[in-house]
């Protein structure tokens, strides 16, 4: 762009707009419907057929639920500092609180306040100790690039993460003979999905986004996610709160996990316009246990809507300057 | 850049088993002649599937002598010579000579068009009636070419502008504008203004292989429109699937060596 505006704050506004402009979207419409519900997907919904007859999702979707919690905390709430005169500034970057304030759900979502994490039932994030301590480094240490997050450094959300409903996020899924292609708008991350039982890549080729193997459970999409790389974050919606100790996290910011991550993701259609997701995360190496979240991640959007580009690394020089006083192109200055 | 600097014997050896081995495809198709390959249910010519170009265009469009890093290339520029002004050539010569750090490519940015067809990594197409989707291999490019009717959007900017596809015939056509002035059409530097003006026209020629033809146009830049053409081959490799090069995440491996 012409403008000096970088990549996160353009994205901010870009955010922003799409609120300002479709703010009668399918978030609305997840309000009344099932989609309200947070239980384990148990749909009626048997959604059309494509003409190589796998359950047809296709279409253009906005993000689900924005706020919700993605964990429990494991220390207790957080309780931020308020600054005379004025509000607090939460767990939450603004543009997610705003977006909040917009969002219909938002009396519903307040009272049910119910973490991503269904399994186990205390939606707490089974860490094991060296991830609760990098955790703890990441949110002590946001002043230096090394720990910033790996969104801020527009890098790929891995996965689940990048299904996690974010302001800065819509999506276009669409189908072909073999193959669901779910193309993301933030950082313009796209998985192609074979359906067609090939094995997973040679374990010696690691991706951040993973390697993707997908199937059709009746209208359920189950996708075996394996071949990771450990350049990615688990879950993380939102920021760090100004000061917030790690132990108060509820975000599912900066937990970290190993090249041993292994993830089922469960896209199940609910209704014609709400995509439910739920999965399971395994990796032994960063987890005591197995653990398993679930949320209405994708609303039906407008049929006219379209994916903007997503030029985040292309703008981030004076983000990151400003974040962290490090310069990473200066040839800009 | 890590391709240029990592790739050019592989990409060189694999693209002359590649061209070879399209080279007998399109003696055996007819070259030229009407496409009878696989279609999809609404008639359209199939193009799903991972392809690739196997040339030395995104190293100079221009002809240009092998050097180090560089396979040598005989141009895929008609006419030979892209039609600069002269203030306009002065600043090529001068990105030239620049070119190992300010080909915006070695800092990841996104590619452009058409350079995102040619740079030595392959995409994949994704077909449906409303959307032909290009996935790009190098650094998650991505375009989405809309095929259903509708108009450009107005007076934005973007690396990669907005695409909007017809069928002509067999042909698909895709006109692309909306860009921006940074990015470059290949690495010696030769570049374009916010003024420009892409017209591809990708032709089967055969189940595997596009004719690939390409129409520049930027007033600001050239004296007049010119064209660039290269065959875009498909790659037929069981099992084959893009490994995101994820150029950004290595930029800052880069920048966060030793540290944490």
């Amino acid at each position: 762009m012409k403008s000096p505006v970088s990549g996160p704050i353009l994205t901010l506004m870009l955010g922003a707009s799409i609120w300002l402009v479709a703010p009668d979207t399918a978030i609305g419409q997840t309000s009344s419907g099932p989609a309200a519900k947070s239980a384990p997907a148990a749909s009626t919904y048997t959604p059309p057929r494509t003409p190589d007859g796998q359950p047809d999702i296709s279409g253009m979707y906005e993000p689900g639920w924005i706020n919700q919690p993605a964990e429990t905390a494991v220390g207790g709430p957080w309780k931020p500092p308020v600054p005379k005169g004025g509000k607090s500034i939460g767990p939450t970057d603004f543009g997610a609180r705003d977006a909040a304030e917009k969002d219909p759900t938002r009396t519903q979502i307040e009272q049910s306040r119910k973490p991503m994490v269904i399994d186990p039932p205390d939606g707490k994030v089974p860490m094991q100790p060296w991830v609760a301590e990098m955790r703890k480094k990441i949110y002590d240490n946001q002043e230096k690039p090394e720990y910033l997050d790996p969104r801020v450094r527009c890098l790929q959300a891995g996965v689940p993460r990048a299904n996690t409903p974010v302001y800065y996020n819509s999506y276009q899924i669409i189908q072909k003979p073999g193959y669901v292609v779910i193309i993301y708008e933030w950082n313009h991350m796209t998985r192609i999905i074979p359906l067609d039982g090939r094995p997973h890549l040679d374990p010696r080729i690691r991706l951040p986004m993973g390697d993707s193997r997908g199937r059709w459970e009746g209208n359920t999409l189950v996708v075996d996610v394996t071949n990771f790389n450990d350049d990615t974050w688990v879950l993380g919606h939102g920021g760090i709160g100004e000061g917030q100790p790690a132990e108060t996290a509820t975000s599912g910011h900066g937990i970290v996990h190993s090249p041993e991550l292994h993830v089922v993701e469960r896209f199940t259609p609910v209704n014609k316009d709400v995509i439910r997701y739920e999965a399971r995360i395994e990796d032994p190496k960063a987890f005591t246990r197995p653990f398993t979240i679930s949320f209405d991640a994708m609303a039906r959007g407008r049929a006219d809507h379209q994916l903007f580009e997503y030029a985040c690394h292309e703008g981030n020089r004076d983000g990151i300057l400003m974040a962290t006083g490090v310069d990473i192109d200066p040839s800009q200055k | 850049m890590r391709i240029a600097r990592k790739c050019p014997v592989a990409v060189l050896s694999l693209g002359l088993v590649w061209i070879a081995a399209a080279h007998l495809q399109a003696q055996a198709a007819g070259q030229g002649g009407k496409y009878s390959g696989p279609r999809t249910p609404d008639g359209k010519p199939d193009l799903n599937g991972i392809w690739q170009v196997f040339n030395a265009a995104h190293w100079n469009l221009e002809p240009h002598s092998p050097e180090e890093g560089v396979p040598g290339g005989q141009g895929v520029v008609e006419g030979g010579t892209i039609p600069y002004k002269p203030e306009a050539l002065a600043q090529r010569q001068k990105n030239y000579e620049s070119r190992a750090t300010a080909d915006p490519l070695s800092k990841c940015y996104m590619p452009g068009v058409p350079r995102i067809t040619y740079v030595p990594l392959p995409f994949e197409i994704s077909q449906t009636p409303k959307y032909v989707v290009m996935a790009y291999e190098f650094a998650h490019a991505r375009r989405i070419i809309y095929t259903d009717g509708s108009p450009h959007v107005e007076a934005l900017e973007f690396w990669m502008g907005d695409s909007r596809g017809k069928w002509d015939g067999d042909t698909l056509v895709v006109d692309t504008n909306n860009f921006n002035d940074k990015t470059w059409f290949d690495k010696a530097g030769n570049y374009h203004s916010d003024a420009l003006h892409v017209v591809e026209r990708f032709t089967p020629m055969s189940p595997n292989h596009i004719n690939y033809e390409v129409t520049i146009e930027d007033s600001k830049v050239f004296t007049r429109p010119w064209k660039m053409s290269m065959i875009i081959y498909k790659r037929l490799e069981k099992d084959l699937q893009l490994l995101d090069y994820d150029c950004v995440s290595f930029f800052w491996k880069k920048m966060n060596a030793g540290k944490k």
